[in-house]
Protein backbone atom coordinates (compact mmCIF):
# COMPACT_ATOMS: atom_id res chain seq x y z
CA UNK A 1 0.00 0.00 0.00
CA UNK A 2 0.97 3.63 -0.33
CA UNK A 3 1.17 5.92 2.67
CA UNK A 4 -1.30 8.75 3.12
CA UNK A 5 -0.04 12.18 2.19
CA UNK A 6 2.48 13.71 4.57
CA UNK A 7 4.97 16.57 4.73
CA UNK A 8 8.67 15.83 4.87
CA UNK A 9 11.41 17.89 6.48
CA UNK A 10 15.07 16.99 6.80
CA UNK A 11 16.73 19.30 9.33
CA UNK A 12 20.51 19.65 9.24
CA UNK A 13 21.06 19.91 12.99
CA UNK A 14 19.59 18.26 16.06
CA UNK A 15 18.53 21.69 17.40
CA UNK A 16 16.44 22.29 14.28
CA UNK A 17 14.95 18.82 14.64
CA UNK A 18 13.83 19.28 18.25
CA UNK A 19 12.47 22.75 17.40
CA UNK A 20 10.38 21.25 14.59
CA UNK A 21 9.23 18.44 16.85
CA UNK A 22 8.09 20.75 19.63
CA UNK A 23 6.37 23.00 17.08
CA UNK A 24 4.37 20.21 15.42
CA UNK A 25 3.85 18.00 18.47
CA UNK A 26 1.69 14.94 18.05
CA UNK A 27 1.30 15.37 14.29
CA UNK A 28 4.99 14.80 13.65
CA UNK A 29 7.05 11.61 13.78
CA UNK A 30 10.82 11.35 13.78
CA UNK A 31 12.25 9.19 11.02
CA UNK A 32 15.54 7.42 11.81
CA UNK A 33 16.34 4.34 9.70
CA UNK A 34 12.68 3.99 8.74
CA UNK A 35 12.40 0.24 9.22
CA UNK A 36 9.49 0.43 11.62
CA UNK A 37 7.86 3.75 10.76
CA UNK A 38 7.80 3.39 6.96
CA UNK A 39 6.14 -0.07 6.93
CA UNK A 40 3.59 1.19 9.47
CA UNK A 41 2.90 4.23 7.27
CA UNK A 42 2.56 2.11 4.14
CA UNK A 43 0.02 -0.07 5.91
CA UNK A 44 -1.61 3.17 7.09
CA UNK A 45 -1.33 2.06 10.66
CA UNK A 46 0.63 5.26 11.23
CA UNK A 47 -0.45 8.47 9.52
CA UNK A 48 1.77 11.30 10.71
CA UNK A 49 1.11 14.67 9.05
CA UNK A 50 4.83 15.46 9.16
CA UNK A 51 7.89 13.24 8.99
CA UNK A 52 11.07 14.74 10.42
CA UNK A 53 14.00 12.88 8.89
CA UNK A 54 17.01 13.03 11.22
CA UNK A 55 19.11 11.04 8.73
CA UNK A 56 20.72 14.20 7.31
CA UNK A 57 22.01 15.37 10.66
CA UNK A 58 25.75 14.95 10.85
CA UNK A 59 27.42 13.45 13.91
CA UNK A 60 24.61 11.20 15.05
CA UNK A 61 26.34 8.07 13.83
CA UNK A 62 29.41 7.05 15.81
CA UNK A 63 30.86 4.50 18.22
CA UNK A 64 33.25 6.02 20.77
CA UNK A 65 35.11 4.75 23.81
CA UNK A 66 36.81 6.91 26.43
CA UNK A 67 38.26 4.34 28.82
CA UNK A 68 35.25 4.20 31.15
CA UNK A 69 32.26 4.20 28.84
CA UNK A 70 31.07 3.54 25.32
CA UNK A 71 28.86 6.03 23.52
CA UNK A 72 26.87 5.15 20.44
CA UNK A 73 25.09 7.75 18.33
CA UNK A 74 21.38 7.16 17.82
CA UNK A 75 21.70 6.97 14.03
CA UNK A 76 24.35 4.24 14.12
CA UNK A 77 23.06 1.36 12.02
CA UNK A 78 22.74 -2.22 13.22
CA UNK A 79 25.37 -3.18 10.64
CA UNK A 80 27.87 -0.60 11.90
CA UNK A 81 27.55 -2.10 15.37
CA UNK A 82 27.62 -5.69 14.08
CA UNK A 83 30.87 -5.05 12.21
CA UNK A 84 32.63 -2.85 14.77
CA UNK A 85 35.97 -4.38 15.75
CA UNK A 86 36.15 -2.03 18.73
CA UNK A 87 32.83 -3.31 20.11
CA UNK A 88 33.69 -6.94 19.41
CA UNK A 89 36.65 -6.42 21.72
CA UNK A 90 35.20 -4.29 24.51
CA UNK A 91 31.48 -5.11 24.52
CA UNK A 92 30.76 -8.14 22.30
CA UNK A 93 27.11 -8.34 23.36
CA UNK A 94 26.29 -5.40 21.09
CA UNK A 95 27.65 -6.87 17.81
CA UNK A 96 26.25 -10.27 18.74
CA UNK A 97 22.80 -8.79 19.26
CA UNK A 98 23.02 -6.65 16.11
CA UNK A 99 23.84 -9.69 13.98
CA UNK A 100 20.50 -11.32 14.87
CA UNK A 101 18.30 -8.38 13.84
CA UNK A 102 16.01 -8.81 10.82
CA UNK A 103 17.87 -9.31 7.54
CA UNK A 104 20.75 -7.60 5.74
CA UNK A 105 18.61 -4.74 4.40
CA UNK A 106 17.17 -4.02 7.83
CA UNK A 107 20.62 -4.04 9.40
CA UNK A 108 22.03 -1.75 6.71
CA UNK A 109 19.38 0.93 7.17
CA UNK A 110 17.85 0.35 10.60
CA UNK A 111 19.38 2.22 13.54
CA UNK A 112 19.88 1.44 17.21
CA UNK A 113 18.27 4.73 18.24
CA UNK A 114 15.23 4.18 16.04
CA UNK A 115 14.70 0.70 17.41
CA UNK A 116 15.11 1.77 21.04
CA UNK A 117 12.82 4.80 20.67
CA UNK A 118 10.16 2.75 18.87
CA UNK A 119 10.24 0.17 21.70
CA UNK A 120 8.72 -2.71 19.81
CA UNK A 121 7.97 -5.38 22.45
CA UNK A 122 9.87 -7.96 20.37
CA UNK A 123 12.83 -5.82 19.29
CA UNK A 124 16.30 -7.15 20.15
CA UNK A 125 18.04 -3.97 21.35
CA UNK A 126 15.96 -3.36 24.48
CA UNK A 127 17.16 -6.69 25.95
CA UNK A 128 20.82 -5.78 25.38
CA UNK A 129 20.32 -2.19 26.54
CA UNK A 130 18.80 -3.46 29.80
CA UNK A 131 21.47 -6.11 30.37
CA UNK A 132 24.19 -3.51 29.86
CA UNK A 133 22.52 -0.97 32.15
CA UNK A 134 22.74 1.66 29.41
CA UNK A 135 21.70 5.28 29.69
CA UNK A 136 19.74 7.07 27.00
CA UNK A 137 20.87 10.61 26.36
CA UNK A 138 17.87 12.62 25.28
CA UNK A 139 17.61 16.18 23.92
CA UNK A 140 14.78 18.62 23.61
CA UNK A 141 14.60 22.33 22.87
CA UNK A 142 16.06 23.78 26.02
CA UNK A 143 17.23 20.77 27.99
CA UNK A 144 18.87 17.41 27.82
CA UNK A 145 18.73 14.51 30.24
CA UNK A 146 19.81 10.93 30.73
CA UNK A 147 17.27 8.15 31.23
CA UNK A 148 18.27 4.80 32.71
CA UNK A 149 17.37 1.72 30.70
CA UNK A 150 15.03 0.41 33.41
CA UNK A 151 13.05 3.64 33.35
CA UNK A 152 13.14 4.06 29.59
CA UNK A 153 10.91 1.21 28.43
CA UNK A 154 7.48 2.02 29.83
CA UNK A 155 5.15 -0.27 27.92
CA UNK A 156 4.51 -1.59 24.45
CA UNK A 157 5.72 1.01 21.90
CA UNK A 158 5.89 3.47 24.77
CA UNK A 159 9.05 4.98 26.23
CA UNK A 160 9.91 7.62 28.78
CA UNK A 161 10.60 10.04 25.91
CA UNK A 162 8.45 13.14 26.40
CA UNK A 163 6.80 14.82 23.41
CA UNK A 164 9.46 17.01 21.83
CA UNK A 165 12.38 14.85 22.92
CA UNK A 166 14.75 13.02 20.60
CA UNK A 167 17.09 10.21 21.60
CA UNK A 168 20.62 11.32 20.76
CA UNK A 169 23.02 8.84 22.25
CA UNK A 170 23.23 5.54 24.11
CA UNK A 171 25.90 5.35 26.80
CA UNK A 172 27.20 2.14 28.32
CA UNK A 173 29.73 1.64 31.12
CA UNK A 174 32.70 -0.32 29.90
CA UNK A 175 32.51 -3.92 31.15
CA UNK A 176 35.37 -4.58 33.59
CA UNK A 177 37.20 -7.62 34.99
CA UNK A 178 36.30 -11.18 34.07
CA UNK A 179 33.14 -10.46 32.16
CA UNK A 180 31.09 -12.62 29.84
CA UNK A 181 28.14 -11.69 27.65
CA UNK A 182 25.69 -13.47 25.43
CA UNK A 183 22.55 -12.87 23.40
CA UNK A 184 20.30 -15.73 22.37
CA UNK A 185 16.97 -15.59 20.64
CA UNK A 186 14.24 -17.58 18.98
CA UNK A 187 13.21 -15.54 15.99
CA UNK A 188 9.91 -15.35 14.26
CA UNK A 189 10.69 -16.90 10.85
CA UNK A 190 8.98 -14.26 8.72
CA UNK A 191 9.86 -11.03 10.49
CA UNK A 192 13.03 -11.99 12.34
CA UNK A 193 11.61 -10.38 15.48
CA UNK A 194 12.31 -12.13 18.78
CA UNK A 195 9.67 -14.52 20.04
CA UNK A 196 12.03 -14.70 22.98
CA UNK A 197 15.40 -12.92 23.23
CA UNK A 198 17.71 -13.08 26.24
CA UNK A 199 20.74 -10.85 26.80
CA UNK A 200 23.15 -11.70 29.62
CA UNK A 201 26.05 -9.69 30.96
CA UNK A 202 27.87 -11.09 33.98
CA UNK A 203 31.18 -10.86 35.83
CA UNK A 204 32.99 -13.51 37.87
CA UNK A 205 35.20 -13.29 40.94
CA UNK A 206 38.66 -14.85 40.97
CA UNK A 207 37.24 -18.00 42.57
CA UNK A 208 34.80 -18.35 39.68
CA UNK A 209 31.68 -17.32 41.59
CA UNK A 210 29.31 -14.86 40.01
CA UNK A 211 30.09 -11.25 41.05
CA UNK A 212 27.30 -9.55 39.15
CA UNK A 213 24.68 -10.52 36.61
CA UNK A 214 22.20 -8.52 34.62
CA UNK A 215 19.72 -10.09 32.29
CA UNK A 216 17.37 -8.44 29.83
CA UNK A 217 14.53 -10.37 28.22
CA UNK A 218 12.55 -9.25 25.18
CA UNK A 219 9.64 -10.67 23.19
CA UNK A 220 7.95 -12.27 26.19
CA UNK A 221 5.94 -9.42 27.68
CA UNK A 222 4.55 -6.09 26.48
CA UNK A 223 7.99 -4.60 27.06
CA UNK A 224 11.53 -5.85 27.59
CA UNK A 225 12.38 -6.33 31.27
CA UNK A 226 15.21 -7.10 33.69
CA UNK A 227 14.90 -10.65 35.05
CA UNK A 228 15.89 -9.73 38.61
CA UNK A 229 14.76 -13.08 40.01
CA UNK A 230 17.33 -14.82 37.83
CA UNK A 231 20.02 -12.26 38.65
CA UNK A 232 19.55 -12.65 42.41
CA UNK A 233 19.77 -16.43 42.15
CA UNK A 234 23.15 -16.16 40.41
CA UNK A 235 25.08 -13.53 42.36
CA UNK A 236 27.55 -15.05 44.83
CA UNK A 237 27.04 -18.58 43.50
CA UNK A 238 29.30 -20.95 41.62
CA UNK A 239 28.08 -20.97 38.03
CA UNK A 240 27.51 -24.70 37.71
CA UNK A 241 24.85 -26.33 35.61
CA UNK A 242 22.42 -26.82 38.47
CA UNK A 243 22.63 -23.25 39.79
CA UNK A 244 22.16 -21.85 36.31
CA UNK A 245 19.18 -24.10 35.59
CA UNK A 246 17.43 -23.26 38.84
CA UNK A 247 18.14 -19.53 38.37
CA UNK A 248 16.75 -19.65 34.82
CA UNK A 249 13.47 -21.04 36.15
CA UNK A 250 12.76 -17.48 37.43
CA UNK A 251 12.96 -16.01 33.91
CA UNK A 252 9.30 -15.01 33.74
CA UNK A 253 8.57 -14.46 37.45
CA UNK A 254 5.93 -11.79 37.92
CA UNK A 255 5.64 -11.22 34.18
CA UNK A 256 2.43 -11.13 32.18
CA UNK A 257 3.54 -13.21 29.17
CA UNK A 258 2.21 -12.58 25.66
CA UNK A 259 0.37 -15.11 23.60
CA UNK A 260 0.01 -15.00 19.83
CA UNK A 261 -0.28 -17.27 16.79
CA UNK A 262 3.36 -18.30 16.96
CA UNK A 263 3.77 -18.96 20.64
CA UNK A 264 1.24 -19.49 23.39
CA UNK A 265 1.85 -18.01 26.82
CA UNK A 266 3.09 -21.34 28.25
CA UNK A 267 5.38 -21.98 25.31
CA UNK A 268 6.85 -18.49 25.60
CA UNK A 269 7.54 -18.99 29.30
CA UNK A 270 9.19 -22.31 28.50
CA UNK A 271 11.33 -20.75 25.76
CA UNK A 272 12.32 -17.90 28.06
CA UNK A 273 13.56 -20.35 30.67
CA UNK A 274 15.50 -22.51 28.20
CA UNK A 275 17.11 -19.57 26.41
CA UNK A 276 17.93 -17.82 29.67
CA UNK A 277 19.72 -20.98 30.80
CA UNK A 278 21.67 -21.28 27.55
CA UNK A 279 22.58 -17.59 27.45
CA UNK A 280 23.87 -17.67 31.05
CA UNK A 281 25.88 -20.82 30.34
CA UNK A 282 27.49 -19.24 27.29
CA UNK A 283 28.21 -15.96 29.09
CA UNK A 284 29.72 -17.86 32.04
CA UNK A 285 32.02 -19.83 29.73
CA UNK A 286 33.12 -16.62 28.04
CA UNK A 287 33.97 -15.10 31.43
CA UNK A 288 36.57 -17.72 32.21
CA UNK B 1 -11.56 -0.42 42.30
CA UNK B 2 -11.86 1.88 45.30
CA UNK B 3 -15.47 2.93 44.80
CA UNK B 4 -18.97 1.75 45.75
CA UNK B 5 -20.55 -0.84 43.49
CA UNK B 6 -23.59 1.31 42.70
CA UNK B 7 -21.33 4.09 41.57
CA UNK B 8 -19.14 1.80 39.45
CA UNK B 9 -22.18 0.29 37.76
CA UNK B 10 -23.60 3.69 37.00
CA UNK B 11 -20.28 4.95 35.68
CA UNK B 12 -19.74 1.90 33.49
CA UNK B 13 -23.11 2.45 31.84
CA UNK B 14 -22.99 6.26 31.63
CA UNK B 15 -22.08 7.56 28.19
CA UNK B 16 -20.51 10.75 29.53
CA UNK B 17 -18.28 8.97 32.03
CA UNK B 18 -17.29 6.31 29.51
CA UNK B 19 -16.45 8.92 26.95
CA UNK B 20 -14.06 10.58 29.38
CA UNK B 21 -12.45 7.31 30.47
CA UNK B 22 -12.08 5.28 27.27
CA UNK B 23 -8.65 6.09 25.87
CA UNK B 24 -8.96 7.94 22.56
CA UNK B 25 -12.77 8.14 22.62
CA UNK B 26 -13.82 11.10 20.51
CA UNK B 27 -17.54 10.47 20.28
CA UNK B 28 -20.00 8.36 22.24
CA UNK B 29 -23.63 9.15 21.54
CA UNK B 30 -26.71 7.41 22.76
CA UNK B 31 -28.68 6.16 19.74
CA UNK B 32 -31.36 4.19 21.52
CA UNK B 33 -32.08 2.52 24.80
CA UNK B 34 -28.70 1.08 25.78
CA UNK B 35 -27.18 1.51 22.33
CA UNK B 36 -24.42 3.94 21.49
CA UNK B 37 -22.49 5.08 18.43
CA UNK B 38 -18.82 5.75 18.95
CA UNK B 39 -15.71 7.10 17.29
CA UNK B 40 -12.47 5.90 18.76
CA UNK B 41 -8.98 7.11 17.98
CA UNK B 42 -7.14 4.14 19.39
CA UNK B 43 -3.52 3.20 19.31
CA UNK B 44 -0.15 2.95 20.99
CA UNK B 45 3.01 4.78 20.09
CA UNK B 46 3.29 5.43 16.38
CA UNK B 47 0.49 3.02 15.52
CA UNK B 48 -2.92 4.68 15.49
CA UNK B 49 -6.25 4.08 13.87
CA UNK B 50 -9.73 5.57 13.85
CA UNK B 51 -12.65 3.24 14.45
CA UNK B 52 -16.37 3.85 14.08
CA UNK B 53 -18.71 1.48 15.74
CA UNK B 54 -21.72 0.55 17.76
CA UNK B 55 -21.90 -0.45 21.39
CA UNK B 56 -24.86 -2.26 22.88
CA UNK B 57 -25.50 -3.05 26.53
CA UNK B 58 -27.59 -6.15 27.24
CA UNK B 59 -28.81 -8.32 30.10
CA UNK B 60 -28.60 -5.42 32.53
CA UNK B 61 -28.98 -6.45 36.19
CA UNK B 62 -28.21 -3.40 38.24
CA UNK B 63 -25.86 -3.23 40.07
CA UNK B 64 -24.09 -6.52 39.48
CA UNK B 65 -24.03 -7.53 35.83
CA UNK B 66 -24.32 -6.50 32.21
CA UNK B 67 -23.14 -7.66 28.83
CA UNK B 68 -21.45 -5.40 26.30
CA UNK B 69 -21.47 -6.03 22.55
CA UNK B 70 -19.11 -4.06 20.36
CA UNK B 71 -18.95 -3.90 16.59
CA UNK B 72 -16.49 -1.51 15.03
CA UNK B 73 -14.88 -0.82 11.70
CA UNK B 74 -11.96 1.39 10.89
CA UNK B 75 -9.27 2.11 8.40
CA UNK B 76 -6.85 -0.49 9.86
CA UNK B 77 -9.38 -3.30 10.26
CA UNK B 78 -12.46 -4.36 12.18
CA UNK B 79 -13.15 -5.22 15.79
CA UNK B 80 -16.04 -7.37 16.92
CA UNK B 81 -16.63 -8.66 20.37
CA UNK B 82 -18.73 -9.21 23.43
CA UNK B 83 -18.01 -9.45 27.09
CA UNK B 84 -19.60 -9.79 30.49
CA UNK B 85 -19.05 -7.36 33.33
CA UNK B 86 -19.62 -8.72 36.83
CA UNK B 87 -19.33 -6.39 39.79
CA UNK B 88 -18.79 -7.72 43.30
CA UNK B 89 -18.73 -5.78 46.54
CA UNK B 90 -15.66 -6.13 48.74
CA UNK B 91 -15.39 -4.01 51.90
CA UNK B 92 -16.66 -0.85 50.24
CA UNK B 93 -14.56 -1.42 47.15
CA UNK B 94 -15.72 -3.07 43.94
CA UNK B 95 -14.20 -6.04 42.22
CA UNK B 96 -14.76 -5.85 38.48
CA UNK B 97 -14.64 -9.10 36.59
CA UNK B 98 -14.59 -8.89 32.84
CA UNK B 99 -14.61 -11.88 30.56
CA UNK B 100 -14.76 -11.15 26.87
CA UNK B 101 -14.05 -12.47 23.45
CA UNK B 102 -12.84 -10.11 20.76
CA UNK B 103 -12.23 -10.76 17.09
CA UNK B 104 -9.93 -8.49 15.14
CA UNK B 105 -9.57 -8.56 11.37
CA UNK B 106 -8.06 -6.69 8.44
CA UNK B 107 -4.59 -5.14 8.16
CA UNK B 108 -4.45 -4.72 11.91
CA UNK B 109 -4.82 -8.45 12.47
CA UNK B 110 -2.49 -9.46 9.66
CA UNK B 111 0.48 -7.41 10.74
CA UNK B 112 -0.33 -6.46 14.30
CA UNK B 113 -1.40 -9.85 15.59
CA UNK B 114 1.51 -10.19 17.98
CA UNK B 115 0.73 -6.83 19.56
CA UNK B 116 -3.05 -6.88 19.82
CA UNK B 117 -3.16 -8.58 23.20
CA UNK B 118 -0.64 -6.16 24.67
CA UNK B 119 -2.44 -3.14 23.24
CA UNK B 120 -5.76 -4.35 24.62
CA UNK B 121 -4.26 -4.81 28.09
CA UNK B 122 -2.70 -1.38 27.96
CA UNK B 123 -5.96 0.32 26.97
CA UNK B 124 -7.89 -1.58 29.63
CA UNK B 125 -5.43 -0.43 32.29
CA UNK B 126 -5.73 3.19 31.14
CA UNK B 127 -9.51 2.92 31.15
CA UNK B 128 -9.79 1.55 34.68
CA UNK B 129 -7.21 3.99 36.04
CA UNK B 130 -9.15 6.98 34.79
CA UNK B 131 -12.45 5.46 35.89
CA UNK B 132 -11.07 5.10 39.40
CA UNK B 133 -9.81 8.68 39.39
CA UNK B 134 -13.26 9.80 38.28
CA UNK B 135 -14.92 7.75 41.02
CA UNK B 136 -12.70 9.22 43.69
CA UNK B 137 -13.26 12.76 42.44
CA UNK B 138 -17.02 12.20 42.57
CA UNK B 139 -17.07 10.56 46.00
CA UNK B 140 -15.27 13.53 47.50
CA UNK B 141 -18.18 15.63 46.36
CA UNK B 142 -20.78 13.58 48.23
CA UNK B 143 -22.30 15.47 51.14
CA UNK B 144 -19.78 15.83 53.96
CA UNK B 145 -21.28 16.40 57.45
CA UNK B 146 -21.28 20.19 57.49
CA UNK B 147 -21.31 23.10 55.16
CA UNK B 148 -18.22 25.14 55.45
CA UNK B 149 -15.02 26.31 54.06
CA UNK B 150 -13.65 22.79 53.65
CA UNK B 151 -16.51 21.68 51.47
CA UNK B 152 -16.31 24.73 49.26
CA UNK B 153 -12.62 24.14 48.84
CA UNK B 154 -13.21 20.52 47.90
CA UNK B 155 -15.88 21.47 45.40
CA UNK B 156 -13.58 23.97 43.84
CA UNK B 157 -10.74 21.48 43.67
CA UNK B 158 -12.77 18.65 42.19
CA UNK B 159 -14.27 21.07 39.68
CA UNK B 160 -10.80 21.95 38.49
CA UNK B 161 -9.82 18.30 38.44
CA UNK B 162 -12.81 17.39 36.37
CA UNK B 163 -12.16 20.14 33.90
CA UNK B 164 -8.61 18.89 33.55
CA UNK B 165 -9.83 15.35 32.93
CA UNK B 166 -12.36 16.54 30.37
CA UNK B 167 -9.66 18.30 28.41
CA UNK B 168 -7.76 15.06 28.16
Amino acid sequence: MIATQFDYLAPKTIDEAVALLSEHGDNAKVLAGGHSLIPAMKLRLAQPALVIDIGRIKDLSYINEDGTSISIGAMTTHYEIESSDLLKRICPLLPECAATIGDVQVRNKGTIGGSVAHADPAADWPAAILALGAEMNVVSSGWERAIKAEDFFVDMLTTALEPGEILREIRISLPQGRFGQSYMKVHQPASGFAIVGVAVSLTRNDDGTCMSASIGITGVASKAYRASGVENALVGQQLDEQTIASAASHATDGVDANSDLFASEDYRRHLAEVYTRRAIQTAAERAR
Amino acid sequence: MQAKREYVYQALTDAEVLKRCIPGCEKLEQTGENTFATTLKAGVGAIKGVFNGNVKLEDMQQPSHYRIVVDGKGQPGFVKGAGDFDLEEQDGATLIKFVGDVQVGGTLANVGQRMIQGAAKMMATQFFTSLEAEAQATEKEEPPPKHGFFRTALRWLSGILRRVFKKN
